[in-house]
């Protein structure tokens, strides 16, 4: 079987998904573009050799509808030949379009493909596209709740204190702060300009590295008044019924943030980066999605992950570093505890609770802020893993070259 | 056509014609004469030269009562009711798209079916009486509407609006009918409403409906497949969920319903309407549902073979104790006119008495003028003096649950009543028979055993001893119809039926908890099965030094193991502990925790009281347990002729006690579970725990034989 390479991955930097936010005038397509272009440019690539591009993009309506990702390579200036397609598995998405690239070009089809994600939820709504999960037919046999709650419940149902979560929230908001300090992302971001060349946004604009354990407890518990008031948490009890009530601790501090941003990534077989003389960053050793329980909807990225390693021939001890996607914080802790990793491993750069998680595109920006702190550390093996809204998670091992 | 009740008339004057439905018997019901009658005058009217419009009226008090339910009940085969319902769909379609204007006259109340009728006119008129309801109540059978009501009320008034009204059953007075958007105009009677709908259809002679309209907008600010409209939906089926425990299909469905067809267009949307309808219409629940609250609450209204009297011969009303019960009796007799003496030994007891009566006036009779709130707080006196309750006719007693003290203050209230007055006894559990033995005038004296709170409750359990006369009971009776409660009448015996039902209840839970199962999980397994209030929360409502002060009580009555039982241990032992309930704020929950929540402490209690881990638990085995428990009761009742007829079981049981509505009653849950295989499941409880779970000859005998309560359909 042939194999599939990172050449490079590049990424705007996120800016605040509101009207004030930095990244809110530029549309969609032309951040998703402009990380086409970078990849490009950068890499000296001639896109007539692209076979495929493939876009995860959760919120698919209004200007984020009908293919984003080919209007993106069209906007770019790539050559005509290349094809796009664009994909949603919910917050999955940005990793599946790598995966899904990486198991073209592992299978021999193809061997140049982009992959990459977009989302500016600042424009699009997250939500806005309808769909069949908001039927209430999900809500009365299946007890489908909301995301809040189930991180809520994940949070309830593992012990995980208001505090706990807190906690974790400041730890992401230091090492964010950390890392930018260092420039640790600089090797991905591509800074955004405007079509006079003007610049718009260099470095992620949602951090707030001096927030306190005492500021983040004051915030708000924000799934309170849907669960409670308007008897959400009730739908629960069909699956949980040994849960009396759920304590809502995730706050808008220790939740993912709403952001603008897109990100892309190169992957190839070895022969074709020989033929263009670049030279390959990493490997994609496995990857892999499982679907779980789907009310409480964010417990899949540890078997996620465990489906990968086992693939890859690994177990949880052989990973040097790990992205785990900061949804909610509940989430990073549990799966780090179903996984038996330590949080010195984990999101040593911050998370998307301090950086911000646009929809569509984190997978991929996880995959790349993965691939520069293994460099930079000169570690080996890495795993990206995300959960997945309707009870699903994603994961990519990668190991260096 | 005439004979089938559908009669047509032409005024040339206006051009319009009306067709006026008045159907053999009291009341329009939609059935197969209906379909056929209807169609056929609305035929003749469309071929009427010079026809301007037409008006729907009803030769009868009622608009239409809706569908015939025994067509509904009979119902099983989904095909051919999907083909009879779609011509109706059809029927309906053709009035509201004929192209001339069409007025509902609704000079009665329009219900289900019949309010659908109305819904498929262009235009509403109704005669403004309080008398005249409106509204589509099917879930309470666990049906949802059939003729399009799920589909044109939302295009009406709103999604939101809608969804409260179809999946709660919501029926709408004609005063605020208007305001709720159910009618579109009030006239103050009938005659104005003819001249109004006669002058609105000559002021709209191209009548469509809105959704007949291509730039038709939803009303009420929600549109269909928006942000709006999905977190409408996602709130309203949460409610519900919270509000049902998931046990119910029918108001699940009307959601569902409204959802999909909302998406669609009209005629596309009667479709998702006609199969959701049918799924309801076929289903077990509705069979059940339709059984008790149609068929066994108008057996038992009827009071058939009871004895009847139409005066009552009650003008003035003794209450003694001025309790909950006491007070809120006072209320509800004052509140239907009767005056009213209440009578306590303390002064302070009295005042909190009145002062309950004068606080339900703003909450229960709000609707009154500030005259008749004035009128209904003076029917009622407080007195601490036995003398004021001469020239009661009929005294209720409601003091302590004690034989001496009853017997006492039966003694010293009949010396002042008259020969004719009644003496009723509220008592829950004592029998007749043992209260009667103070009595002076035993023919006159009867037990009335109400619900608490009995503003609400619509029950009241008459008991009868061999010494109560017929006139008595008659009387009694016809006092209950006054006050507006749904009466059953039982034999004599320790808890009559309804206490023994609901003790089977509360002590089965109790008894789970004792033998170690999860509380929470006893808790959501009542709910999920439909019970309407989980059993340890109402069992700290009742308080638990009541119940096991009726444990001692109860011995004196029944020579069985329940004493022994775990369950009656535990309660003694959180008594021991002082936590008697919720007005000690500590009972199975620990009121003081926010959110409140069971009482932590309660595992450590149990393992000290023996109790191992239970080797099967869960919500279903918990279910199980708990319908069990109260089925076997009814069963005993029934089997000691405590209770006299079935119908009269399942009203008691879910109007009384709140047994879970969804199933149709206990007798009505063990049909649906086959008797033998109650007995089987009685049979091993009884080997596991005792020969209190053992089920009584007369069910054993219907297992072998096979047979059921109720004739299945």
């Amino acid at each position: 079987m042939a194999e599939a390479y990172i050449y490079d991955a590049v990424r705007t930097p996120r800016g605040k998904g509101k009207a004030s936010g930095a990244l809110h005038t530029v549309k969609a397509v032309d951040l998703l573009a402009g990380a086409f272009a970078a990849l490009r440019d950068r890499n000296a690539l001639d896109t007539s050799l692209i076979e495929d591009v493939t876009v995860g993009c959760v919120t698919q309506t209004g200007e984020q509808g009908s293919c984003i990702a080919r209007t993106g390579v069209l906007v770019a200036g790539y050559d005509e030949t290349v094809p796009a397609v664009t994909l949603n598995r919910f917050c999955g998405s940005g990793l599946e379009a790598v995966n899904g690239a990486a198991a073209k070009v592992a299978s021999g089809f193809m061997d140049l493909v982009v992959a990459g994600g977009v989302e500016s939820m600042s424009r699009v709504t997250m939500g806005s596209d309808g769909g069949a999960i908001w039927d209430p037919s999900m809500e009365f046999d299946y007890g489908i709740v909301p995301q809040g709650i189930s991180a809520d419940l994940l949070a309830t149902l593992n012990g995980y204190s208001r505090e706990d979560v807190d906690r974790f929230a400041l730890r992401s908001q230091q090492l964010a702060g950390a890392a930018m300090a260092r420039g640790a992302f600089k090797r991905s971001v591509v800074p955004v300009r405007d079509q006079n060349g003007r610049l718009m946004l260099a470095e992620d604009e949602l951090p707030r590295p001096d927030s306190t354990l005492e500021g983040l407890g004051a915030l708000k518990a924000a799934f309170e008044m849907i669960g409670v008031q308007f008897g959400v948490d009730a739908l629960t009890q069909k699956r949980y019924p040994h849960v009396e009530h759920i304590h809502h601790v995730h706050t808008a501090g220790n939740s993912s943030g709403i952001v603008d941003g897109a990100a892309a990534v190169l992957v190839g077989s070895r022969e074709i980066g020989d033929r263009l003389g670049l030279k390959p960053r990493a490997r994609i050793r496995a990857i892999a999605s499982i679907g779980d329980e789907p009310v409480i909807m964010l417990s899949a990225p540890a078997p996620a992950s465990r489906r990968a390693l086992k693939k890859a021939g690994m177990t949880p001890g052989d990973v040097d570093l790990w992205e785990i996607n900061e949804a909610f914080a509940a989430v990073v802790l549990y799966t780090a505890d179903q996984l038996g990793v330590d949080l010195d491993r984990v999101n040593v750069n911050g998370g998307a609770i301090a950086l911000g998680h646009p929809l569509g595109a984190t997978g991929a920006i996880l995959l790349g802020t993965l691939l520069d702190e293994l460099e930079a550390r000169d570690k080996q093996v890495g795993v990206a893993t995300l959960c997945i809204g309707g009870g699903m998670g994603i994961a990519t091992v990668i190991e260096r070259v | 056509m005439e004979d089938k009740g559908f009669t047509v008339s032409f005024d040339a004057a206006t051009g319009v014609a009306t067709l006026t439905m008045a159907m053999p018997g009291k009341v329009n019901k939609i059935n197969a004469d209906f379909g056929n009658g209807f169609i056929a005058a609305f035929a003749e009217i469309q071929a009427m030269p010079g026809l301007k419009g037409i008006i729907i009226a009803s030769g009868h008090k009622d608009f239409c009562a809706g569908a015939d339910i025994d067509f509904i009940y009979g119902q099983r085969d989904a095909d051919a009711l999907y083909a009879m319902v779609s011509e109706l769909h059809a029927g309906f379609r053709a009035l509201e798209t004929c192209g001339k204007p069409v007025v509902a006259l609704l000079t009665g109340s329009a219900l289900g079916g019949g309010y659908e009728i109305a819904l498929a006119c262009h235009r509403r008129i109704a005669v403004d009486h309080p008398a005249i309801q409106f509204g589509l109540p099917e879930v309470s059978l666990g049906v949802i509407p059939g003729g399009g009501g799920t589909q044109r009320l939302p295009r009406i008034v709103g999604l939101q609006a809608s969804l409260e009204i179809l999946a709660q059953g919501k029926m709408v007075r004609a005063p605020k009918a208007k305001a709720a958007g159910l009618v579109d105009e009030l006239c103050p009677d009938a005659e104005s409403a003819h001249a109004a709908a006669v002058a609105w259809i000559a002021a709209n002679p191209r009548a469509k409906q809105p959704w007949d309209d291509k730039r038709f907008v939803w009303p009420g600010g929600v549109q269909p497949d928006t942000g709006d409209a999905r977190n409408l939906f996602a709130a309203g089926a949460a409610m519900l969920v919270k509000k049902t425990a998931g046990a119910y299909a029918a108001p699940e469905a009307a959601v569902k319903a409204v959802y999909e067809g909302a998406l669609l267009d009209f005629d596309s949307a009667m479709q998702v309407e006609a199969r959701y309808f049918v799924g309801t219409v076929v289903s077990d629940q509705a069979k059940d549902m339709i059984r008790t609250f149609w068929y066994h609450r108008n057996a038992v209204n009827a009071q058939a073979n009871l004895p009847k009297i139409a005066d009552a011969r009650v003008q003035k009303v003794g209450i003694l104790g001025a309790g909950m019960m006491g007070a809120g009796l006072a209320f509800v007799c004052a509140q239907r006119g009767y005056d009213v003496v209440l009578k306590d030994i303390r002064q302070d007891a009295l005042d909190k008495g009145l002062a309950h009566i004068k606080g339900q006036i703003p909450k229960l009779a709000k609707h009154l003028s500030k005259d008749d709130q004035a009128a209904l707080l003076a029917r009622v006196t407080g007195t601490l003096d036995v003398g004021d309750l001469a020239g009661c006719d009929l005294v209720i007693e409601a003091v302590f649950e004690n034989l001496d003290l009853k017997h006492r203050v039966i003694r010293e209230t009949e010396a002042v009543l008259g020969e004719d007055a009644i003496f009723a006894s509220n008592t829950s559990a004592l029998p007749i028979a043992d209260l009667v033995k103070a009595s002076i005038r035993p023919a006159n004296f009867i037990g009335l055993h109400f619900f608490s709170p009995v503003e609400q409750m619509p029950l009241l359990e008459v008991i009868t001893p061999g010494t109560t006369s017929e006139e008595t009971l008659a009387r009694a009776l016809a006092f209950g119809r006054q006050i507006k409660k749904t009466s059953i009448v039982v034999n004599d015996g320790y808890g009559f039926f309804t206490t023994r039902f609901f003790s089977a209840y509360i002590m089965e839970a109790a008894q789970l908890v004792a033998e170690g199962h999860s509380p929470l999980l006893v808790e959501r397994a009542a709910r999920a099965a439909g019970m309407v209030v989980s059993p340890l929360k109402v069992f700290d409502e009742v308080t638990l030094s009541l119940a096991a002060h009726g444990f001692e009580m109860r011995k004196r009555y029944f020579d069985d193991d329940l004493d022994q039982a775990p369950g009656v241990r535990l309660i003694r032992k959180l008594v021991e502990l002082g936590r008697t309930g919720k007005a000690a704020n500590a009972g199975f929950y620990d009121y003081t925790s926010q959110p409140r929540s069971l009482w932590a402490g309660l595992a450590d209690v149990v393992a000290e009281l023996g109790a191992s881990t239970p080797t099967e638990t869960g919500i279903e085995v918990l279910q199980d347990r708990l319908m069990l428990a109260q089925v076997l009761e009814a069963a005993r009742c029934l089997d000691e002729g405590i209770l006299k007829s079935k119908a009269d079981a399942e009203i008691g049981a879910i109007m009384g006690v709140g047994f879970a509505p969804n199933t149709g009653g206990p007798l009505a849950w063990m049909d649906r579970r086959g008797v033998r295989a109650v007995v089987t499941a009685l049979d091993a409880l009884a080997a596991a725990h005792g020969p209190r779970y053992a089920p009584p000859a007369s069910l054993r005998a219907m297992a072998e034989k096979g047979e059921r309560f109720f004739e299945a359909v």
